[in-house]
């Protein structure tokens, strides 16, 4: 088919036009053209009226309307649905998997910990021994014995002799690990000393690097214990915490009665003293006297020495760098504007990850819609221009 | 071609690419003509005809007026739903005929028109259905050569091209008859 016209063809067009719009033509197509347009078919004369009526409502009649409007229901609920449950399985897919790693490695972290735990009962004995010398004006080698960041002794079984008995002494012990950023251990160090100081306790070791942290012995009056261990652990993130309590109320009375025994047999030697009345008798008890005075010595250190375990609790302190930990002072569980632009950033990472993966979905199922929809259009055409040729 | 309508239009169907109240009240009838022809059955073509400004209505909104007149889109939906109709009745009704008898009655100048009528009809009933349909298009529809070209999916040149032959053949038709 040409796609220009020719110009007699464009003048007999022409003629036509003009025939139609009224102006005189002698030509034979131009007189068929009003033959044509006279014989147009017309409605019937209820067909006009009955149409006005349905524009005038706009097309609004009960029947079809619901079908339209189910119709619209339908196609826009489907989309709804699949959107909705798009979004949630991605949100449970977000939720359950990024940033739970934190919780893994903080349980391992607890495993770890209640294995140390174990390991460092048989130590025990040691560490009340080393606090009692201390009390006594021991040198620090005798505190340096526990290893660092070791953990507290564990609570004994208890004393059949001394269970039920009011007058009760428990030797406490704790541990602490504490994260600070780098640039903040000497800072946190030095509030260690100074929390421990306030709370009447003193630093019996401590060792401290500037860069990678530190650790520290300390000992605590039992009674400022918890205060202590409060004000310690706002110094830094708190990586673990750990308290142990053991009952040593059968050492303290088996302390007190030798004390009490030795006592009373130098009094009882004393007397025999003053009645002696040979020399040899008088340098015999005098010989006594002497063993005994060691003996009550003994026990007075002894009893020192379980007192002071009950009086004072020994905490360990480590120091650990960690570049993303809180400045010292601040709250562990304390929402900063710091923290509130980490969760923003969060919540943007994830608003992101979402639209992602809705994009990588949505994409192709839109490129597939459309060809469907274009493949649709093309196939009803040809259907259409097929029933046309078919008249 | 021309009608009168007393009805109100809901104001909301006019937007300001389209003015649906116009396009009807100027288009009604040529588009029933059109149908008319195209389907060769009254009544489906007053049906299909409904059908066609109905669904016109509700797409208003799509109309582009870059893609042409408002009156080739409205022939566009004319032609999609007389197609349907035909697709899904698979069969054709022949175009009910005028009354012979009205005919018979009329002066003889009258019935001398009637008779050429008649044999237009005729004639144009031997066209293909791609030729009557564009003579319904020109000159029952009312479209101009480029509305026709707009809504059979061809350039304007080639629709003209189409009308010639199609009015060529018609008046052979015509002057056989």
């Amino acid at each position: 088919m040409p796609d220009h016209l020719t110009p007699e063809v464009e003048r007999e067009l022409a003629a036509v036009d003009d025939a139609l719009a009224g102006r005189p033509v002698a030509s034979e197509l131009g007189a068929l053209a009003l033959l044509l347009r006279a014989d147009r078919p017309e409605p019937g004369p209820t067909f006009g009226p009955a149409l006005d009526a349905k524009v005038a409502r706009g097309f609004r009649g009960p029947g079809p309307r619901r079908r339209a409007s189910g119709r619209r229901w339908s196609a826009w609920l489907m989309p709804a649905l699949g959107v909705t449950a798009t979004v949630v399985l991605v949100a449970l897919v977000v939720i359950s998997s990024p940033g739970r790693s934190d919780e893994n490695a903080s349980g391992g972290g607890q495993t770890a910990s209640g294995r140390v735990q174990e390991s460092a009962r048989p130590q025990d004995d040691a560490s009340a021994g080393a606090s009692a010398a201390a009390e006594d004006g021991a040198s620090s080698e005798t505190f340096a014995e526990p290893a660092p960041g070791s953990v507290p002794p564990a609570p004994g079984d208890g004393s059949p002799g001394s269970d039920g008995r009011s007058n009760r002494r428990v030797e406490r012990s704790a541990s602490l690990t504490l994260a600070a950023r780098p640039r903040d251990i000497d800072t946190v160090s030095a509030r260690v000393q100074d929390v421990t100081r306030q709370q009447g306790g003193f630093v019996v070791s401590s060792t401290v690097n500037s860069s990678t942290g530190g650790t520290f012995e300390l000992r605590i009056p039992t009674r400022n214990l918890d205060a202590a261990m409060a004000g310690l652990a706002r110094l830094g993130k708190v990586r673990e915490r750990s308290q142990r309590s053991r009952d040593i109320t059968a050492g303290a009375v088996s302390a007190r009665s030798r004390l009490t025994d030795a006592k009373a047999e130098r009094q009882s030697l004393l007397a025999q003293l003053a009645e002696a009345v040979t020399v040899a008798e008088t340098e015999s008890i005098r010989a006594r006297l002497k063993l005994v005075s060691g003996e009550i010595e003994q026990a007075r250190a002894a009893k020192r020495r379980v007192d002071n375990r009950a009086a004072f609790s020994t905490v360990s302190v480590m120091l650990v760098a960690d570049a993303s930990a809180a400045a010292p002072g601040a709250q562990d569980d304390s929402w900063t504007p710091r923290d509130a632009a980490r969760d923003a950033l969060r919540v943007l990472e994830v608003a992101a990850g979402i639209a992602l993966i809705a994009l990588a979905l949505g994409v192709p199922l839109a490129l597939l819609a459309a060809l469907a929809a274009l493949g649709a259009h093309w196939a009803r055409r040809r259907r259409r221009e097929h029933a046309l040729d078919a008249v | 071609m021309t009608s009168t309508l007393t009805a109100p239009l809901p104001s909301r169907t006019s937007s300001p690419a389209l003015d649906f109240e116009a396009l009807y009240r100027a288009a009604r009838d040529d588009v029933y003509a059109y149908v008319a022809t195209l389907l060769r059955d009254r009544g489906a073509a007053e049906d299909v005809t409904a059908a066609a400004f109905e669904r016109a209505y509700r797409k208003q909104r799509t109309y582009k007026e870059a893609r042409g007149s408002g009156r080739a889109w409205l022939f566009g939906i004319a032609r999609n739903a007389a197609l349907d109709e035909l697709r899904r009745r698979k069969r054709t009704a022949a175009l009910a005929a005028e009354p012979a008898d009205v005919e018979a009655a009329l002066p003889e100048d009258a019935a001398e028109a009637a008779l050429r009528r008649a044999a237009v009809r005729s004639a144009l009933a031997t066209l293909g259905p791609r030729e009557r349909e564009l003579i319904a298009l020109k000159f029952h529809g009312g479209l101009d050569n480029a509305e026709l070209a707009a809504v059979i999916g061809v350039s304007v040149s080639n629709a003209g091209t189409q009308l010639h032959r199609a009015m060529t053949k018609l008046r052979e038709a015509v002057e056989h008859a």
